[in-house]
């Protein structure tokens, strides 16, 4: 197996760019390749182009600024021979086989022995490809297929030919799992592999019925998104993200790919409207709108929505679906719900689903790598087959059969059973062969679900839980909603330091949602603020506070493996903890201000203290303290693990993850590797500018306001956070302060500005919108 | 018969003392509102209650009104005295000046309110329905329609219904099935029957608009189908005088426990053309904007007969002698002692005084808000006034007429078995206060309306209006010596509350059974706590007075009610709060079968 520590990426288009982008994540010297633009200045144009615009682009393709000096630009014509140096050849250009294997003939040219060749092709297949090549390149080629955009979705489909080495597979199935943080599914060599083949079907189901029955595109957004598990988007909304031009051509290049009995043909029906909108430029959103638009005339933004009968756009409205509302999570109830809408949403799900079993051995081994490659590539919270299960294998049987639709085989297989099951605790899937066999996971990476099939936890309650993750560790894991912090999570903490100390050796805090947390619960906050219970909040403060505290003066290391959004309170956790091993995809920041508060569970103390012994700055006690103020103050957020250990929210030692599947496993060794002579960390005691450091940080926030950048209440605000971190009025040179007293101040103006109408303001737009209110 | 005097020192303590009346003339429209007008308008309506209004006010009980032939006459003195209420302006005194009203503050109107309905309830019925339909064409009729009807209705010369009720509908007016059709000149033709409708048909005035709900031909199922429309009784003529008769008819007219004075009809509308008031579709809304006025003005109805009450029984408990004091006599020249000596008599007073006195502070404190929300130049302190009124607006409707039945309730059983018989009129107050508690959403959705809608709204902001003031006034007072008897058992209920709060918030997030079950109980726990903080700030007002200029003894009395308040009727608060957090089950887990 080769070390990948060199990839080229031939084609700078959007996918080749944001592949190469990736791989200079995963810490990669990336070659970036493309053709010589003609008559443009530089030979190199496309390449550095596509670069440059990556640099500004958000999503942020690149996860730091460093990541992109990790790239070299290149051209086709002249540095070719530079890909004698790639362990990787990732090609990204045009679906063409001509021009895509005449490319392949100039790679094989200069390649080393033993590199790897890898196209990015989603509709052609390997045999094409490799036509005509030569033995040594048929050895070392795959398909290894990336989703838009390559640094986050999760998905690579992997395709090998007959003769691909075992070798060259591994290589970059390994550089892909742990250094990109891809999960691979294997795929057989099928038209569209597995997730654009049951996804065009399922998009293209949703829009010719949508557009056959007449229906309101809000409407089935409604029904085709959430209860399905589809992301809100529904299908006309992730037609106008993906871009309505690209249908016609995925339609046609599966259309001629599939085999003549294949059910796709019946649904690829022409819809005219799609391609009167891409004439007229509605490409999506990357033009001038699509099935939904925004229309500027007249000086205000009204969103639009296009009439899948006349071709007008109209006012968009909320939704209205009556089957939606009456059947709630019921699925089945939906899918037969006797209206319009209930027989839209079958005849949409039921084909789809019966697709998807279709295809179970077409196009992979299993119904485990369809579910994961459609969880994965379309963000369904559940793949076809946990779908199936949802609604009764049987039920959907016998529909299909009450339609004169085929059965699949499998689905008969599946008679009077689930396609999972769950035996001694071990996640089970149907086979095939009609026997259960084993989820199996890839070596090292331990799943805190799996955990919990199998044990009851050591601690919980209604927002917590505590697990034993074996070898003397055990996992915080917290359950509340959107995993945000309250007093039961704060309770069961302090509990579970107890625990740990008596019955284990380490302890990880992680969880399995979307986001680590998204901070404490402001709804809880503000309506205790309305209500005008301060001693409420203060004691919440306080038991805050004192938890953290206890956490990181525990006798046991500590390890925080956060993914996703780790903000205000969530931030404040991981401040707390001995080490840190992150999920590259990690967005933490101490977010306070934007809700008109400061941070009070001792995270302006912990800033504190990292930037005054770990940041590189000049000496004195002003620049830590003038660096966090700037950090908190414009409640910045760290794209990314990467950018996290810039500011300090993570430290240099911290670890980060590039698998979001191999965290809690990573995390754990960390914490194992730290219990030999463990010794908690003492108090902190910082050097602060006191008085005259207020006043400068006073100054500063007044220059923005001038500039128009800071609003009166951020002045304000930031008034209160200068207050804490110069250290109070009896802070100087020679006096240090200790963290009780840092506490007392975080808490003191924490509980001043919660009675501010202005912060209750900002609060109250949070919850209701979303929204931070600029007041 | 009892007497009734209009507590106009009381109202000017409220007005000035206390609400800083004086101010009102800060908000724009209103600068003309000094003391120098209001209190002459307070004492010209003290008289016309006290000398016009209220002697008709059991006569108009003994005598009700009478159908014949589908014309509905008043009792005996009524057409006359809406004569002369309407020539004294009183029809139009808090009506916009754009239509001819004089646009007075709310908080005077509520303070006049309150004299009209102690002195005679079913007599206000009929201007009151016809300000709701004044309130609804104002908010929402088109230029035409209001050019039409607001002036006649402003004058007083026609007046006005709210047709919401059939047979079949009463809460739930999405059950509604009354019909409009549209014609090609832009009218309706409304069919359908519309049960317990007050002033529907009476011989006050020429015409009588009525403001009716019902459904378009095209309309949504349900509460979001129904549209509002002006029906009147003679379509107006060109020259917008009464013209041809309109398709609606009185039926017939309810036989009522109390305002027997105050006709309530059921009106058959049979073609009848009216035109649209507001968006198609959007008539609940028209209807929510007044809902906060028309609730408010039903719970000072409430407080008005809390008010007639606590007069008749004071002026008799100082008259009737029977018995003498525990503890020897206090009239040795007399047969036997006033019952005013005895301590559960001063108990019944006491309760209707500490009950009046409060909630006439808590409806004007309301009112203030409402004055804001309506005329205040800061667009945010517009929309605080708005929350805090929509908070306590089903407060002020649930615990006034809650306690005005209470109070009335006392008053009987001052007077014993004389309460009880029909001559001094004691009886009547609590027949008439009953229909209080029903109408205009009843007590109950009162209380869901507060545990449901107002408290979760925006994670309840609206709370903020109350709590906030209250919670700041707690904290400042708490050091202060004088005020110790005052502050410390509204602190301690205001604890209370706010943990109630929590708990109704979080149970019934998870179980909206759990906010049901605690609402009503809930709610006279709020009420009792915002009754407290205004005693403790009345107190705290009338205090520097005791003993210095008080030569009427006004203020002592003042502090003397207000400890009564704290200490024998705010303990409440404890067994509310207990109710509260006791939780529904032994409700909800009940076997339907064993009721």
């Amino acid at each position: 197996m080769t070390d990948i520590k060199t990839v080229a990426v031939l084609g700078a288009g959007v996918m080749g760019a944001g592949i190469a982008a990736h791989a200079a994540n995963a810490g990669a010297r990336v070659l970036l390749l493309d053709i010589v633009p003609k008559g443009a200045s530089s030979r190199n144009a496309l390449a550095e182009g596509a670069v440059a615009r990556m640099l500004k682009a958000d999503p942020a393709p690149f996860m730091g600024k460093a990541a992109a000096k990790n790239i070299t630009c290149g051209n086709l014509e002249d540095d070719l021979s530079a890909l004698a140096e790639a362990d990787w050849i990732i090609e990204a250009v045009i679906e063409r086989p001509d021009i895509k294997r005449a490319l392949y003939e100039k790679v094989e040219a200069v390649r080393k022995d033993g590199s790897v060749v890898s196209s990015n092709t989603s509709t052609l297949p390997l045999a094409t490809l490799i036509e005509g090549l030569p033995e040594r390149f048929a050895r070392d080629f795959l398909i290894a297929h990336f989703f838009n955009p390559p640094r986050y979705m999760r998905l690579l489909e992997l395709v090998t030919g007959p003769k691909t080495r075992s070798e060259a597979a591994a290589s970059v199935e390994h550089f892909a799992d742990h250094h990109l943080g891809k999960s691979v599914v294997h795929c057989k060599d099928t038209p569209s592999f597995i997730a654009n083949r049951l996804g065009v079907f399922w998009s293209q189901s949703a829009v010719v019925e949508a557009f056959e029955r007449g229906l309101d595109i809000e409407d089935v957004d409604a029904i085709i998104g959430r209860p399905m598990g589809v992301p809100k988007t529904g299908v006309f909304g992730l037609l106008d993200l993906v871009g309505l031009d690209l249908i016609p051509h995925v339609n046609a290049s599966l259309a001629d790919s599939l085999p003549k009995g294949d059910p796709f043909h019946t649904i690829n029906r022409p819809v005219p409207l799609i391609g009167d909108l891409i004439a007229d430029g509605y490409t999506g959103r990357k033009g001038k709108g699509g099935f939904y638009r925004l229309n500027r005339a007249g000086g205000s933004k009204v969103k639009e929505a296009i009439d899948l009968t006349s071709g007008l756009f109209r006012p968009a409205r909320k939704a209205d679906v009556p089957a939606v509302k009456e059947s709630g999570k019921d699925l089945r109830a939906l899918l037969s719900h006797d209206s319009p809408h209930g027989a839209y949403a079958w005849a949409v799900m039921g084909p789809t689903l019966a697709y998807a079993a279709s295809l179970v051995g077409v196009v992979a081994d299993d119904i485990v790598a369809i579910d994961e490659a459609m969880r994965l590539g379309y963000a369904w919270k559940q793949g076809p087959f946990e779908l199936i299960d949802r609604i009764g294998a049987d039920w959907l049987a016998e529909r299909l059969a009450a339609d004169g639709h085929p059965v699949p085989e499998i689905l008969k297989t599946a008679a009077g059973r689930t396609f999972y099951r769950v035996d001694a605790g071990q996640l089970e899937y149907l086979g095939l062969d009609g026997a259960y066999h084993p989820v199996e996971r890839p070596e090292g990476v331990l799943l805190l679900e799996d955990v919990k099939r199998a044990a009851k936890p050591v601690l919980r309650n209604g927002s917590a839980a505590l697990w034993d993750i074996g070898d003397g560790v055990a996992c915080f894991e917290f359950t509340s909603k959107m995993n945000s912090m309250d007093p039961d999570i704060m309770d069961l903490l302090g509990k579970a330091i107890r625990r740990v100390k008596r019955d284990f050796k380490a302890l990880v805090i992680h969880n399995e949602g979307t986001n680590f947390s998204v901070g404490a619960n402001l709804g809880l906050a503000l309506f205790a603020a309305n209500i005008a219970a301060w001693s409420e909040i203060e004691s919440l403060v306080e038991q805050g506070q004192e938890t953290y505290r206890a956490l990181r003066t525990a006798p046991f290391p500590v390890v925080a493996a956060p993914s996703g959004m780790a903000l205000g309170g969530g931030c404040e956790i991981v401040l707390h903890c001995d080490a840190v091993q992150a999920h590259a995809e990690t967005y933490i920041g101490l977010v306070e201000c934007g809700v008109g508060l400061v941070p009070a569970w001792g995270g302006c103390t912990e800033m504190l203290h990292r930037w005054s012994t770990l940041g590189r700055l000049p000496k004195g006690p002003m620049p830590a303290a003038a660096t966090v103020f700037e950090t908190i103050s414009t409640a910045t957020v760290a794209k990314s693990a990467a950018e996290a250990k810039e500011r300090l929210f993570l430290r240099p030692h911290d670890g980060i993850t590039m698998n979001r599947a191999r965290l809690l496993a990573d995390a754990k060794a960390r914490a194992l590797a730290m219990v030999e002579g463990y010794t908690p960390p003492g108090p902190r005691e910082i050097v602060l500018p006191g008085p005259s450091g207020r006043t400068a940080m006073g100054m500063a926030v007044q220059g923005f306001r001038k500039t128009g950048k800071a609003t009166p209440y951020d002045e304000i605000v930031a008034g209160a956070l200068a207050a804490v971190l110069s250290g109070g009025d009896d802070a100087d040179v020679l006096a240090p302060v200790g963290e009780d007293t840092l506490l007392e101040l975080e808490r003191t103006h924490f509980m001043r500005l919660v009675r501010t109408p202005g912060t209750l303001a900002r609060v109250e737009s949070m919850l209701m919108t979303g929204k931070p209110l600029r007041n | 018969m009892a007497s009734y005097t209009a507590p106009l020192r009381d109202m000017r303590f409220v007005l000035y003392e206390l609400m800083e009346g004086d101010r009102l003339t800060d908000l724009p429209g209103y600068e003309e509102f000094t003391r120098d007008l209001i209190d002459p308008i307070l004492e010209e309506a003290g008289k016309i209650a006290a000398e016009v209004l209220h002697p008709l006010n059991r006569s108009g009980d003994e005598e009700g009104c009478t159908l014949e032939n589908g014309v509905v006459r008043t009792p005996t003195g009524f057409p006359e005295a809406y004569a002369l209420f309407r020539e004294g302006g009183w029809t139009a005194l808090s009506c916009d000046p754009d239509y001819g009203g004089q646009g007075a503050p709310h908080m005077v109107d509520t303070l006049i309110s309150e004299m009209i309905c102690s002195a005679n309830l079913s007599f206000g019925m009929y201007p009151g329905l016809s300000h709701g339909a004044y309130a609804a064409l104002r908010h929402h009729g088109t230029h035409e329609l209001k050019d039409t009807f607001l002036p006649k209705l402003v004058d007083g010369t026609w007046s006005g219904t709210m047709c919401l009720t059939e047979p079949q509908c009463g809460t739930d007016l999405g059950l509604l099935r009354t019909k409009a059709d549209p014609q090609d000149d832009g009218s309706y033709r409304l069919t359908g029957t519309k049960i317990f409708i007050s002033a529907g048909e009476h011989d006050l005035t020429e015409n009588i608009v009525h403001l009716v709900l019902a459904r378009l031909p095209d309309a949504p199922k349900g509460i979001k189908g129904i549209s509002l429309f002006v029906v009147p009784k003679y379509v107006p003529d060109d020259n917008g005088g009464v013209g041809a008769r309109n398709g609606v008819q009185c039926a017939s007219i309810e036989h009522k426990m109390g305002i027997k004075a105050s006709s309530t009809c059921v009106l058959n509308f049979d073609d009848a053309t009216g035109w649209l008031v507001g968006a198609p579709h959007k008539g609940m809304r028209a209807m929510f904007t007044m809902m906060n006025a028309a609730r408010l003005a039903v719970g000072v109805q409430g407080l008005g007969l809390a008010e007639a009450s606590y007069q008749g029984a004071v002026e008799y408990a100082r008259e009737r002698v029977q018995g003498r004091a525990l503890t020897g006599a206090k009239a040795p020249d007399k047969a036997a002692d006033p019952i005013l000596v005895h301590p559960d008599v001063r108990r019944m007073l006491l309760t209707q005084r500490a009950t009046v006195e409060g909630c006439r502070a808590l409806a004007a404190w309301v009112a203030r808000a409402l004055d804001e929300q309506t005329r205040h130049p800061d667009p945010v302190q517009r929309q605080e006034a708005e929350d805090f009124v929509a908070l306590m607006t089903p407060i002020v409707k649930a615990l006034l007429t809650d306690m005005g039945f209470e109070t009335t309730n006392h008053g009987v059983q001052v007077f014993g078995g004389h309460g009880y018989i029909r001559e001094h009129g004691m009886e009547q107050y609590v027949r008439d206060a009953r229909i209080a508690q029903i109408y205009e959403g009843t007590n109950g959705i009162q209380a869901l309306d507060l545990v449901g809608r107002k408290l979760p709204a925006n994670a309840g902001r609206s709370l903020r209006f109350f709590f906030h003031p209250v919670s700041a006034y707690i904290e400042a007072k708490m050091e202060v010596d004088a005020l110790a008897p005052f502050v410390m058992p509204l602190a301690k209920a205001f604890t209370r509350l706010q943990q109630a709060t929590a708990q109704v918030a979080r149970t019934g997030m998870a179980n909206p059974d759990e906010a049901g079950a605690a609402a009503s109980d809930y709610l006279r726990l709020f009420g009792l706590t915002a009754l407290a903080y205004l005693w403790t700030r009345m107190a705290e007002v009338a205090l520097p007075h005791v003993g210095t200029d008080d030569p009427d003894g006004f203020y002592a009395a003042k502090v003397a009610t207000a400890r009564f308040f704290m200490e024998r009727m705010l303990p409440q608060s404890g067994a509310l709060f207990s109710q509260v957090m006791a939780g529904g089950e032994s409700m909800m887990a009940f076997d339907d079968a064993a009721f």
